[in-house]
């Protein structure tokens, strides 16, 4: 269990964690989502005292500090590659195992749990980015931890290695044990999480199961197809729902039950093709709950322009 | 503490760095004696110039074996930040004193043993070329050779310091080198010019030029700077690694990471 009260991070004039406060419970897989820039690393850094802050977090009831030989309770996974390049991957684990009391057996054991058994002996600035986390997480397991705190593990996975991380962490967690992760792939998020942590700009947007966050910041809509949903859209007006047209010319209708609207339907005497819901992805309700709280906004392509230019090239 | 210390010893140890500029330092050393063994072996050596062979001639300017193992010590510190190591060090050792102080034992340990080594395979070298090594375990050359050590390891400290101080490689050899070679000799230069003479008082504080002072067979005197003898100079050199040291430990405890 992580207990995470009040974490609180300026720089200079800048507020990177503004009084997060949250737990995250064994057995499941905790998602971190934000943004870029909005106070992820910094967080996770704040809970492990690499950053100097306010606030107080607790592993199992114990601050990171005090905690004699804290591999064996708490792996972390903070960095893609902060190894010394010239020390051999296995060199580099004997190393922190060595300030653990944790014995060479058990470093050979999960170089081969993450498939790095055969190259352990390379130096890891041969490494791609792909092994480099393996070896990341092979570090985090040294001391065969209860609780895992991984930043953005699933950078620099190819689709296999990400599908054997996400089977890692969710077997990991159902060994009762607490998995923190960040990562910026919702889709993955959505597939490995069961409960989120969502920050925007420090502050706590959310902090619940997945399905919550989903149904709180998005809406389900209904969808209607037929030869006449043009014709039903003013009776489906008049009843108070918000209709749109969808790409396909659907009518994407929100504000209304799916049976309200088949109700309405019948007694309008239209004729559907298609009565269905659809439901937002997690990506959808980041979006959604973020948008604002983006830190670093990127110009909308600049399309417009390049077609006038191209225009302008054909009448010439 | 013991696990901080077992870290620390593995660190360096599965650096290969720490094996070439171990053996170049003993090497270069070790390049005096023999050099003077081929040139002008059998003749007649007194304490001045066996105290020189012996330290590899550090005595005359240039501390082979001291600058390798500053190097050492910068790496200890510097190496952590250059390749970002420090996170998953300090997710293993998170007590940061505890950290620092295995730092300093375990590489001053070393650099002490290797400066024996040192001594030792260069009295062997003067032993093979004149047959002895006049008056090894008398002062004044037993004095010298004591310094001598104090010298190397205070060197070692600066720079491991320096490493933590500036948490990269590159400003830290930048001031371990320009510190003594230049600054120091620029500042003794202008000493001596009448208009600069306020820096007289100033000489005998430099701390590098001072730290030399510990390997003298003779103290050195220059009329009117009233520098101190061996410890006193020793001193004022180990002063000046303890406030490096102790200025970068505090700052490690305050920053971030």
């Amino acid at each position: 269990m992580i207990t995470a009260t009040g974490l609180y991070k300026r720089y200079r004039k800048t507020v990177a964690v503004d009084r997060l406060s949250f737990d995250v419970r064994p057995g499941v897989v905790t998602g971190f989502l934000g943004p870029n820039g909005s106070g992820k690393s910094t967080t996770m850094r704040l809970m492990l005292g690499l950053d100097h802050g306010e606030g107080q977090t607790l592993f199992d009831g114990e601050r990171f500090s005090d905690i004699r030989r804290p591999m064996n309770k708490v792996g972390t996974l903070l960095e893609a590659k902060p190894f010394h390049p010239t020390r051999t991957a296995r060199n580099h684990l004997r190393m922190l195992a060595s300030a653990n009391g944790v014995g060479d057996k058990r470093v050979d054991e999960v170089m081969e749990l993450v498939g790095l058994g055969t190259v352990k002996r390379k130096k890891p600035k041969g490494y791609s980015l792909g092994m480099a986390q393996r070896l990341g997480l092979a570090q985090a397991l040294l001391g065969d931890p209860r609780i895992l705190l991984l930043d953005e593990p699933t950078n620099g996975l190819d689709p296999h290695g990400i599908h054997w991380m996400r089977d890692m962490l969710k077997h990991l967690a159902s060994e009762g044990r607490t998995i923190f992760v960040s990562s910026h792939l919702l889709s993955e998020m959505q597939l490995m999480a069961d409960e989120l942590v969502v920050i925007g700009r420090g502050t706590m947007i959310f902090n619940g199961v997945v399905d919550q966050f989903v149904r709180d910041f998005t809406q389900s809509t209904v969808i209607v197809r037929g030869p006449e949903a043009a014709g039903f859209v003013p009776a489906l007006e008049g009843a108070g729902a918000e209709v749109a047209k969808g790409k396909d010319g659907e009518l994407v209708i929100s504000g209304m039950e799916i049976g309200a609207v088949g109700h309405l339907a019948f007694t309008e005497n239209v004729e559907l093709s298609e009565l269905s819901t659809r439901s937002a992805s997690l990506e959808e309700a980041f979006m959604s709950a973020t948008g604002s709280t983006e830190e670093f906004v990127a110009a909308e392509p600049p399309t417009a322009p390049a077609t006038e230019k191209a225009d302008g090239a054909d009448n010439a | 503490m013991l696990d901080a210390l077992r870290y620390e010893w593995t660190r360096l140890t599965t650096l290969r760095s720490t094996y070439w500029l171990t053996g170049i330092g003993v090497l270069c050393a070790l390049a005096i004696p023999v050099i003077a063994g081929f040139a002008a072996g059998g003749d007649p050596i007194d304490a001045e110039i066996t105290a020189i062979m012996l330290n590899g001639g550090a005595a005359f300017g240039i501390p082979f074996l001291a600058v390798f193992m500053a190097i050492i010590g910068i790496f200890a510190t510097g190496h952590e930040y250059r390749h970002g190591t420090i996170q998953p060090t300090l997710t293993a050792l998170p007590q940061r004193s505890r950290l620092i102080m295995a730092k300093l034992l375990v590489v001053a340990v070393v650099t002490v043993v290797v400066t024996l080594v040192s001594m030792a395979l260069n009295a062997l070298a003067i032993a093979i070329f004149w047959g002895e090594v006049p008056g090894l375990f008398e002062d004044p050359l037993a004095s010298a050779l004591l310094g001598y050590l104090v010298y190397t390891l205070v060197y070692t400290l600066v720079g491991l310091g320096l490493g933590l101080l500036f948490r990269g490689v590159p400003s830290a050899l930048v001031v371990i080198f320009l510190m003594p070679l230049i600054i120091e000799n620029i500042i003794l230069g202008l000493s001596f010019l009448p208009m600069a003479d306020w820096l007289v008082p100033v000489v005998k504080f430099l701390p590098f030029s001072s730290g030399a002072r510990l390997l003298a067979i003779e103290p050195m005197v220059i009329p009117d700077y009233d520098l101190f003898g061996r410890w006193g100079s020793g001193g004022v050199f180990a002063v000046f690694a303890a406030l490096i040291v102790t200025a970068a430990w505090i700052l490690f405890k305050k920053r971030d990471a």
